[in-house]
């Protein structure tokens, strides 16, 4: 049975290479590649401004999975849903192949490289000559690519006019100007907190850096002193992890924390921290007020004052939504100056590093821009990596400013509506094929290689700018080569050694060079004393939070981003709004009807989804849904408003297909999630009686723990199942028929008091398995190492197990699985990709596990404890999975499952589970 | 002499009017057939798209990953039934009115359990691998898992069919001889050889009689144990809904009770074109009609226990298990169930409504209707709400399912059609036995 098995997961083994050609056994294969063994290399993610570290997995010289890049000061190991699904932009069927440009009826058509370049020298000059300038617009750039723009700006006369993030924290930027004259971000560090509040700042969905602030926040979360607030006017992941979660109205940020800070600013302990030109500038500002204004109890607010005044280590982060309002620059400058006030020796929010976001544009740079190129004053726009005709808000009308330009060029891989508006689109090679370097935070520089070979014929941005440069033959190249141009530049910056260090380990870490931060009251001082005049947001509101999945649409081209649900509504595929159930039957509307919002002209007609957790005011939109939003900028800041107020809202007719992937959205005490009060009282063992020897562990025995009170359903270990285990995307219409394949799922459960638990579900492994006896064919059976094994090839498809199984973690292939090439070569080939007709689930990553135990027999020894793990637990960028052997009783699995939070899932039904969940502690729930 | 010449006058009339339903067919028979055979042809056409496209064409979906296959294949299995019931239990209990209608309801029995076992096959995954389910000696050393109840399913549905086709050519034997010698052109030959040479001797007569009763005393524990494993494909698993000790007796109770209710759906106008009257009385028809009650009650009887049992012991997946098949998406299934199983046959307890054979007729219909929905209920509502409330999720058959139940009722009647013109319909042998 053993032999079988092994036979089914190493002979699909052999693997093709580039050109889609079994390697010949007579062929030597290329230096360095053991065919069958994987090599991993480091590398840095570039899906989102987080740059977080890579570890690419290759086999045969393509990169097949990324992982967490373990020792990487930022991010530490984890990684996103959005890293984990970028593997499939290099392998994307529809990446733009060659360099292509616009015919006379709209179509596109290929042309060279060098006519493309000619073209693009042709008209710059042309322009030129007619006084109209060319501008390079890019996404967020740093490092060495930053350095080469600027050059190439000095050296060629095209200006750099922007670096466009719709997600640009401008007005925490500017206040942190105005405050400590860096205008950039702090590094926060949840980790060294005892009292979290968050104002909308998403720490575990998007903000700046998610993966880095789940990790810290993994650290303390399971103190018993630590606590954490989060105040937002939707209801996002983030707020769902809060230990408490305050509803307030939209915009009405600053008047909490101008109650927080005067209420301190007040007390004995913190009376003298208060600078002195703020102490009379600060208008008084009661909690009566405060209350009134942000909806938010007086109880609560005079609460969270008493906590934040008594707190050892507080950390107060305002961002995100909670900064996308009217009055973004007081609420900002407001939460720096409580954080200081509370910490002002800087140890939680550190002024001595930054998050480099200090050369990003914000929205009223590219309302400069828009004008200018509606103004004809712009001949010839680059437009690199950034999406702002998706993006930015309906008033920017961004397109309708780009058909102004005589030539738009874009740069990207996949086709987007951006480069769908430009004249010449230049694809640009994906991070796996390029050199390349990004500093994701002052001091860390994290390096880019290539990994494989070019797929197609694009090049890289570098490369692209050299180019050009060279053909526009004004003045010296400084390198013939991107690749050349990058290794000048460090070895310019670091020694011989740590030019080595960033080869090997990815990247290197220099101390901190900036002083700690100087505060400045004037500037502060000045916008604050008017007071708060925005006006109390009334009336139906439209919060447009950044996606979990997609961050701001940039991710939607990756299949896995609308294949694996939003974790709290569990819907899929497509767009929708959510509101509160009393809001929709308010509507006259059930639950997945059509709304029709409007605002001035805008209207848009959309399935609503009921949220538990929100306001009956308050809708709330993904950013990812819609283009053309007609948001608001800040104008003082050029912040995002990501509120649009005074909405008009109608229920339609009609009924939307909506994939909702839970079946229920309570467990209806099933004890899925048990409430920790109710933990101790375990069922006593009983002894059971069976005709069949039990199953006996001589060697391994594995198992898992996943600590819910860690989990914050980020479902990075979802798409990291998804791609380690070749698991197929099935597309919008299976999900609507509830076919999706997903071997782990996040089910949200709502509780009565506002409470959302997130429960990873996948193969419990049980002892007593409910799946194995059914089958008859044996396809489904218990290994010596307490794995149930799924022999594919065995498979005929009775689909008894899936039945039987009461966790419902089992999957069938209803469909033969599609993978439009070339995302067939993202296949990992150390196991089988499953034919329709068969059942598959979680294996516990077998073929991981296979390896571990080769490459210990090769060393003779036994598996070490933490030496591999699923591909689960090593992406969780909250460590809440354990993985390892339950019979060494020194694993940390072991220890863990003997934890008094340990329970099992439906225990009473004997199964017996070889994954042991922490139950949360008790958090304090939702309070208006 | 006069008396035995009546005898052999209504002896000949008997062999007469058996056969005579044998005759070159006529034109709505054949445009019956035509029909039939159309839709042979569609259950063909989509099983195979099905194999070529893979399970997604049907309705299935996770967590509901069985559904109409499965409901057919208990269906037809419970037609099944009725056929060795009446042939062979009533023969044991010496049932004179089984003579009537044993020999229909045995063809009935085999070509229900030629149907019923495709359905399995159709429901598979990979359909081309389906011997993997049988114990064939293999160089792997791989058996089926015996301990799982699909294997036994296959055990007992081919042991039912060989006996039940064993124990339905013996008793044809006789008849079969019969109809060498009045048939005419290479028909003969062709009875001649399945005749077996059978002559009519007294050892021949002494040696059928004791087969018979020793095939009849064989098959009738088959009756028990055939539904009885089938209901173990589900009482054995742990599905809240499923899981149940009285799925065997119940399952049982069902299976005769829709298997003697299609006895006379086929039979009231079988009996009406073959012009059989003479020899099926409405008194045949009334004592059918008593174990249609019997079983109705047994069923009825079920159906409270699961649900009291479900509430009695306060098992939280169990009772929301029930809650949900009365009154959740399936719910208007649920209650078209009752009526035609539980409440439409108490009618029965009238001796006017019992002799009615139209009345008859329609209930037949009526209670097959309810029979397969019993069926669909237990196997759809109970998957659709098991135990993780994110996994819960509705069914809806495809066309393609529901054009395969139809194409599989094609296959039954075709088969039932082409038996009627190419075997003696009544068992003469019997009917002479018991002639004055």
């Amino acid at each position: 049975m053993l032999g079988l098995f092994s036979s089914a997961t190493l002979l699909p083994g052999c693997s093709r290479d580039k050109h889609g050609e079994l390697i010949s056994t007579l062929v030597p294969p290329d230096e360095g590649v053991i065919p069958g063994e994987a090599r991993y290399v480091p590398s840095t993610c570039t899906e989102c401004p987080a740059h977080c570290g890579l570890l690419v997995r290759l086999r045969e010289n393509r990169p097949v999975k990324l992982e967490g890049l373990p020792e990487h000061p930022v991010s530490r190991g984890g990684l996103c849903l959005r890293g984990q699904a970028s593997l499939a932009r290099l392998y994307h069927p529809e990446r733009i192949r060659e360099p292509l440009q616009k015919d006379g009826q709209g179509r596109w058509q290929p042309l060279s490289w060098g006519d493309a370049y000619s073209r693009i020298v042709r008209e710059v000059q042309e322009r030129k000559g007619a006084g109209r300038s060319a501008a390079w617009l890019s996404g967020r750039t740093t490092g060495t690519l930053d350095e080469l723009l600027e050059a190439f700006a000095a050296g060629t006369g095209i200006e750099r006019s922007a670096e466009y993030e719709l997600y640009s924290h401008a007005a925490l930027r500017q206040a942190a100007g105005m405050l400590f004259g860096v205008a950039d971000l702090p590094v926060w560090k949840p980790e060294k907190a005892d009292l979290l509040v968050t104002f909308g700042a998403d720490l575990a969905e998007t903000f700046v850096q998610p993966v880095a602030y789940t990790k810290g926040l993994s650290d303390v979360r399971l103190k018993e002193e630590f606590a954490w607030w989060h105040l937002e006017p939707h209801f996002s992941l983030t707020g769902a992890n809060a230990d408490r979660r305050l509803r307030l109205n939209p915009g009405s940020e600053a008047a909490v924390l101008l109650y927080l800070f005067n209420d301190l600013a007040q007390r004995s302990e913190f009376q003298d921290r208060v600078p002195a030109g703020l102490k009379d500038a600060l208008p008084s500002f009661s909690a009566a007020e405060a209350a009134r204004r942000s909806g938010v109890s007086q109880q609560s607010l005079e609460d969270l004052a008493q906590r934040l005044a008594g707190a050892g280590a507080p950390l107060v982060i305002a961002g995100s939504v909670g900064l996308g309002h009217s009055e973004a620059l007081e609420a900002a400058l407001l939460a720096l100056l409580l954080q200081n006030l509370l910490d002002p020796a800087g140890e939680r929010a550190d002024w001595r590093r930054t998050e480099n976001y200090a050369g990003l544009a914000d929205l009223n740079t590219m309302q400069e821009l828009t004008r200018r190129l509606r103004g004809e004053e712009i001949g010839v726009l680059f437009v690199s990596r950034c999406n702002p005709v998706y993006n930015l808000p309906l008033s920017f009308a961004f397109s309708a400013a780009l058909e102004k330009v005589p030539l738009v060029v874009g740069l990207g891989e996949i086709m987007d509506e951006t480069l769908e508006a430009c004249d010449l689109i230049l694809p640009l090679s994906n991070g796996l094929e390029s050199w390349g370097d990004a500093v994701p935070r002052s001091g860390v520089r994290s390096a880019l290689r290539p990994v494989i070979a070019q797929l197609h014929d694009t090049r890289t941005e570098g490369d692209i700018l050299l180019d050009l440069w060279r053909a526009l033959e004004v003045g010296a190249v400084p390198a013939e080569s991107w690749q050349k141009y990058l290794l000048q530049n460090w070895d310019r910056l670091y020694p011989e050694e740590q030019i080595s260090e960033l080869a090997v380990q990815g990247f290197v870490l220099s101390r901190p060079q900036r002083p700690a931060a100087q505060l400045r009251v004037e500037d502060a001082a000045r916008t604050l004393e008017s007071g708060l005049q925005a006006p109390v947001v009334r009336g139906a509101a439209l919060v447009v939070a950044p996606s979990l999945r997609t961050f701001d649409g940039r991710s939607r081209p990756l299949p896995h981003t609308a294949e694996i649900p939003d974790p709290l509504t569990t819907i899929s595929y497509g767009a929708w709004v959510s509101l509160a159930a009393e809001a929709l039957a308010g509507l006259g509307a059930e639950k997945r009807d059509l709304l029709e919002l409007s605002a001035g002209s805008w209207r848009i007609i959309l399935p609503a989804k009921a949220q538990p957790g929100l306001s009956g005011d308050v809708l709330a939109l993904q950013r990812d849904s819609l283009d053309g939003l007609p948001l608001e900028v800040e104008a003082r800041t050029g912040e995002l408003i990501m509120t649009v107020p005074s909405l008009g809202l109608r229920g339609v007719e009609g009924s939307a297909a909506l994939p909702v992937l839970a079946g229920s959205a309570s467990q209806h005490g099933r004890g899925l999630i048990p409430d920790p009060v109710h933990l101790k009282e375990k069922d006593k063992k009983e002894k059971r009686y069976s005709l069949y020897p039990e199953h006996v562990h001589e060697g391994y025995r594995w198992g898992m723990v996943i600590d819910l009170e860690l989990c914050t359903g980020c479902s990075g270990c979802v798409a990291a199942c998804y791609i380690e285990n070749n698991v197929p995307v099935v597309g919008k219409k299976d999900h609507l028929k509830g076919r999706e394949m997903s071997w782990l799922r996040i089910e949200p459960f709502y509780e009565e008091d506002g409470r959302v638990g997130l429960l990873p579900m996948l193969c419990q492994h049980c002892h007593f398995a409910p799946c194995e006896p059914v089958c008859p064919v044996y396809a489904a059976y218990h290994n010596p190492e307490g794995l149930n094994v799924q022999v594919y090839q065995r498979c005929v498809g009775t689909r008894y197990c899936s039945n039987n199984c009461p966790y419902k973690v089992r999957r069938f292939n209803f469909w033969q699985p599609r993978r439009p090439e070339p995302l067939d070569l993202m296949l990992n080939p150390d196991l089988v990709a499953r034919d329709k007709g068969m059942m598959e689930k979680c294996t516990f990553c077998i073929q991981r596990i296979r390896n571990a135990r080769d490459q210990a027999r090769d060393e003779e020894r036994p598996i070490r404890d933490g030496e591999f793990t699923t591909a689960c637990a090593q992406s969780c960028p909250a460590n809440a999975i354990t993985f390892g052997d339950l019979n060494d009783e020194t694993s940390r699995v072991a220890k863990l499952a003997g934890d008094p939070r340990a329970y099992t899932v439906f225990e009473k039904l004997g199964t017996v589970p070889s994954i042991h969940y922490l139950a949360p502690r008790k958090t304090e729930g939702t309070h208006g | 002499m006069a008396d035995q010449e009546k005898a052999l006058a209504s002896r000949e009339q008997l062999e007469q009017d058996v056969l005579g339903a044998m005759r070159r067919p006529g034109l709505p028979y054949l445009a019956a057939l035509g029909l039939c055979g159309a839709s042979v042809l569609l259950l063909v056409g989509l099983w195979g798209w099905q194999i070529h496209s893979g399970l997604g064409v049907t309705g299935l979906m996770h967590p509901v990953k069985w559904g109409v296959y499965i409901t057919n294949f208990i269906f037809w299995v419970g037609i099944a039934h009725s056929g060795t019931l009446i042939s062979a239990v009533l023969y044991l209990f010496r049932a004179r009115f089984r003579t009537s209608f044993n020999r229909p309801a045995e063809a009935m029995t085999l070509i229900a359990l030629t149907v019923a076992g495709l359905f399995p096959l159709i429901h598979l995954g990979r359909v081309v691998i389906f011997y993997y389910l049988l114990p064939y000696p293999s160089q792997r050393q791989l058996w089926p898992n015996f301990r799982s109840p699909l294997v036994w399913d296959v055990v007992a549905v081919t042991t039912y069919m060989i006996v039940s086709f064993i124990f339905f050519y013996v008793g044809m034997l006789p008849d079969l001889a019969i109809a060498r010698r009045r048939v005419k052109g290479w028909a003969r030959h062709i009875y001649g050889a399945l005749s077996l040479g059978w002559r009519g001797t007294l050892g021949e007569w002494r040696h059928y009689n004791k087969l018979y009763m020793f095939l009849a005393a064989f098959a009738t524990p088959l009756v028990a144990s055939v539904h009885s494993i089938v209901s173990w494909d589900f009482a054995v698993s742990i599905v809240p809904g499923w899981h149940t000790t009285i799925f065997a007796p119940y399952f049982v109770a069902g299976a005769i009770f829709s298997g003697t209710a299609m006895v006379m759906t086929l039979m009231i106008p079988t009996r009406r074109i073959l012009k059989l009257e003479p020899y099926i009385s409405v008194d045949h028809f009334e004592a059918i009609a008593k174990i249609l009650l019997f079983t109705s009650l047994i069923v009825s009887y079920s159906y409270i226990t699961e649900t009291s049992l479900a509430f009695y012991h306060g098992n939280l997946f169990e009772m929301e298990q029930f809650r949900y098949r009365s009154f959740g998406d399936y719910a208007v299934l649920y209650w078209i169930m009752i009526l035609c199983n539980s409440v439409l046959p108490l009618s029965l307890f009238f001796k006017k409504l019992r002799r009615n054979l139209s009345w008859l007729f329609a209930l037949s219909i009526l209670i097959n209707v309810g029979m397969w929905i019993e069926r669909f209920v237990i196997v759809v509502s109970s998957l659709a709400r098991d135990y993780d409330p994110y996994a819960w999720g509705t069914y809806m058959p495809s066309f393609v399912e529901i054009g395969i139940t139809v194409g599989s009722f094609g296959l039954f009647f075709f088969m039932f059609l082409l038996f009627l013109k190419t075997l003696p319909v009544l068992s003469m042998t019997e009917i002479k036995e018991h002639m004055e």
